[in-house]
């Protein structure tokens, strides 16, 4: 359902990929790891249609009602809408607009695009306090301005949270585990659990290991350099965890 | 020509030139001697002072030579249609508030409606009041010294004549709203208006009051020069907002002096959604320990409009805190000035004064001239000022676009939740709808 072929992009001059392939399939979960720099969110970014970076070569393949089309040439919207997911690494405080009105516009945006009819506000209420329940949050926080004043921990959660409402068909994970303790980080790995399917799939990018023993990946992916250098079944993570990268990037 | 020479010129520019046959009709009518005498010096000082021209500090990014070389004419009472003052009644005038309309600088009985008065709150028309409750009025006026009055106060002053004049005895709360409507419009020739609120709030008393002034249409030339004074005795709180939606061909100079006295409270918003040129002045003066004053005030302007909000907050007594909040949004060619003074007087130590003024640009050719101005004269006191002018956040628009939100509609989000930021401030929800509603036509602009 999701293949990237050949991905070259740069930001500012600065060569960041060079040239990575991945292929996903509906119902699998793949996971990038690799050290600081190696063009991870960059990727993820990339994926969203993040203005900053220019993709120079390759291209992005999408399957949108049994038809491949290529992802570049579309709109961060409309990415959205067709439903791919980016849980930011660092979610954007919105002083002013509030979590319900800023979801309930995000929702109807899909509704709209998929021809069905929008969710009637009092509905949409209760709908959203189910899904903040699912990960834990406070009710309180609807009414709040999104992100404002969110702790560390509350905001990552906050992103599967609304990756809860909108239910993406491809959900691209960047660093969602970073800075969370080790409640947060079960909260948050029990939500994606719960919203995975066979019809969905996910890329999970992170850093640690330790993400990866909660939200289990079919494939392990390792990212130097801006290439792919091995991929393979979970085991792959354990060994980088214990052995570093080194190893890896010398090859 | 020597500077001399052009300040001669500028005195015997069309608008002064104009000045005798505007005041004209007034002289024709009976008023009291003390009237008489208040506006023949209120036109002597207007005529040393001259408009002013960005020589006069004041003045600097406001320049009004185009009023200057505009002849006004006396304005013509009430030219609505009686459709037009159907509107009038539809959009401003709820049934559930006192209203006091104006149309065209005079009080429109028919269309107001000042409730059922107790004694011991007064809302009655100026022209009555300069009459009845003469001493009331030359109370207010005592707190200032005339010969310190700016050249608008004083040209306002040489036509007192029509507003409002509103009392709230010791100890009452005044429940409804009180809402002033001021509606100008000319067909024509340039008319001009000099509306005064005289406000009195007694001992703990409190009040809400809000004035709007609005343009009919967008083609009107008018000059609006509104003078409000209000009053605080001990312990009183006023919610006080003054809301702008003038024509786009309208010239606006008002000012808003408030005097406070101990532990009263002043709540302030003003909002300037419209005119070719806005000047406000807020002078609040704090003389009383433990009075608060809270300013807010937003601007939405576009095209080639100009907003100028001065405000200045004297302290001149210990232990009193200010709050400011001015927000503005520009599009097109727009323009606008922030000046907050604010004076901490020797004496006032313990003072606690914010001030903060936020812009948004939209527009490419738009320009804001934002100047803190403190003058800080005690030495253990909190004040903090700041300033910025920026653009939409490009982060926070990919934020919302990456969760399906077209772009444009991302935009409009953010710009209504910074100026709904400021805009939750009225508490009142018939004030902030009142509110909402004339903003709202200036924010649209960004649909298209």
């Amino acid at each position: 359902m999701f293949e990237i072929k050949n991905l070259h992009a740069k930001i500012n001059d600065t060569e960041i990929l060079r040239g990575i392939n991945l292929k996903i399939n509906a119902g699998e979960v793949h996971a990038i790891m690799g050290p600081n720099g190696s063009g991870k969110s960059t990727l993820a970014k990339i994926i969203a249609g993040h203005p900053d970076y220019e993709v120079t070569e390759g291209e992005i393949l999408y399957e949108v009602n049994f038809k491949k089309i290529n992802i570049l040439e579309m709109e961060p919207e409309e990415r959205a809408q067709e439903g791919i997911f980016l849980a930011f690494q660092y979610p954007v405080e919105i002083p002013g607009v509030s979590m319900s009105a800023f979801l309930r516009a995000s929702f109807n945006a899909l509704c709209r695009h998929q021809g069905a009819e929008e969710m009637d506000p009092m509905d949409f209420d209760v709908f959203l306090r189910k899904k903040m329940k699912l990960l834990e949050m406070d009710e309180k926080f609807i009414n709040r301005p999104v992100n404002v004043d969110f702790s560390g921990g509350e905001k990552k959660r906050n992103e599967i949270m609304q990756m809860a409402v909108l239910n993406p068909r491809l959900a691209v994970l960047d660093e969602t585990d970073s800075g969370l303790d080790i409640d947060s980080m079960r909260i948050v790995a029990d939500g994606v659990n719960k919203l995975k399917s066979k019809n969905n799939a996910m890329l999970v990018i992170t850093h640690y290991q330790r993400l990866l023993n909660y939200i289990i990946p079919d494939f392990v992916h390792i990212l130097v350099d801006g290439r792919i250098v091995k991929s393979s079944g979970r085991d792959l993570a354990l060994e980088v965890e214990d052995k570093g990268y080194d190893w890896l990037s010398k090859k | 020509m020597t500077n001399a020479m052009i300040a001669q010129a500028e005195k015997n520019s069309p608008f002064m030139e104009q000045l005798d046959a505007l005041i004209g009709a007034l002289r024709k009518e009976k008023s009291p001697d003390w009237i008489i005498q208040l506006r023949e010096e209120g036109v002597v000082r207007f005529r040393k002072l001259g408009i002013p021209t960005t020589k006069d500090e004041e003045w600097k990014y406001t320049n009004l030579s185009a009023l200057a070389a505009s002849r006004c004419s006396p304005a013509v009472k009430s030219t609505l249609s009686p459709a037009q003052r159907k509107d009038v009644l539809a959009r401003y005038c709820s049934k559930a508030d006192v209203n006091i309309v104006f149309i065209n600088g005079a009080f429109d009985k028919e269309l107001s409606n000042l409730g059922k008065i107790s004694g011991s709150i007064e809302i009655i028309p100026l022209r009555d009041a300069l009459t009845n409750n003469a001493a009331a009025v030359q109370e207010i006026w005592a707190h200032y010294d005339p010969q310190q009055d700016s050249a608008f106060v004083a040209l306002n002053k040489a036509f007192t004549q029509e507003g409002t004049y509103i009392h709230i005895g010791d100890k009452i709360i005044a429940n409804q709203l009180i809402h002033i409507v001021h509606v100008t419009h000319s067909d024509g020739e340039a008319i001009a208006t000099f509306p005064h609120t005289f406000i009195c709030l007694g001992k703990s008393s409190e009040a809400s009051i809000l004035e709007t002034h609005v343009g009919l249409s967008d083609e009107s030339v008018y000059l609006a020069d509104p003078l409000t004074d209000a009053l605080l005795e001990e312990n009183a709180t006023l919610h006080y907002s003054k809301a702008q939606k003038e024509s786009l061909k309208a010239y606006h100079v008002g000012t808003t002096r408030v005097w406070q006295k101990r532990d009263s409270t002043f709540n302030g918003f003003s909002l300037v959604a419209g005119a070719s040129i806005t000047r406000n002045n807020l002078d609040i003066v704090i003389n009383g320990e433990g009075a608060a004053a809270f300013l807010n005030g937003l601007y939405s302007v576009y095209k080639d409009q100009h907003v100028d909000n001065h405000t200045s907050v004297d302290h001149r007594v210990p232990n009193a805190t200010s709050n400011q909040l001015y927000k503005g949004v520009l599009n097109d060619a727009a323009r606008a000035v922030f000046n907050g003074k604010i004076f901490v007087r020797a004496i006032a130590q313990q003072t606690n004064s914010y001030q903060l003024n936020k812009n948004l640009l939209l527009g490419k050719e738009c320009r804001v001239d934002t100047k803190p101005q403190l003058e800080i004269f005690a030495d253990d006191v909190k004040c903090t000022h700041g300033a910025t002018i920026g653009q939409l956040n490009e982060d926070e628009i990919f934020y919302l676009q990456a969760r399906g939100i077209p772009r444009n509609i991302a935009t409009r989000l953010l710009t209504q939740g910074f100026v709904d930021d400021v805009l939750n401030r009225l508490t009142r929800d018939s004030v902030r709808q009142q509110v909402a509603q004339l903003v709202a036509p200036s924010l649209k602009v960004l649909e298209g």
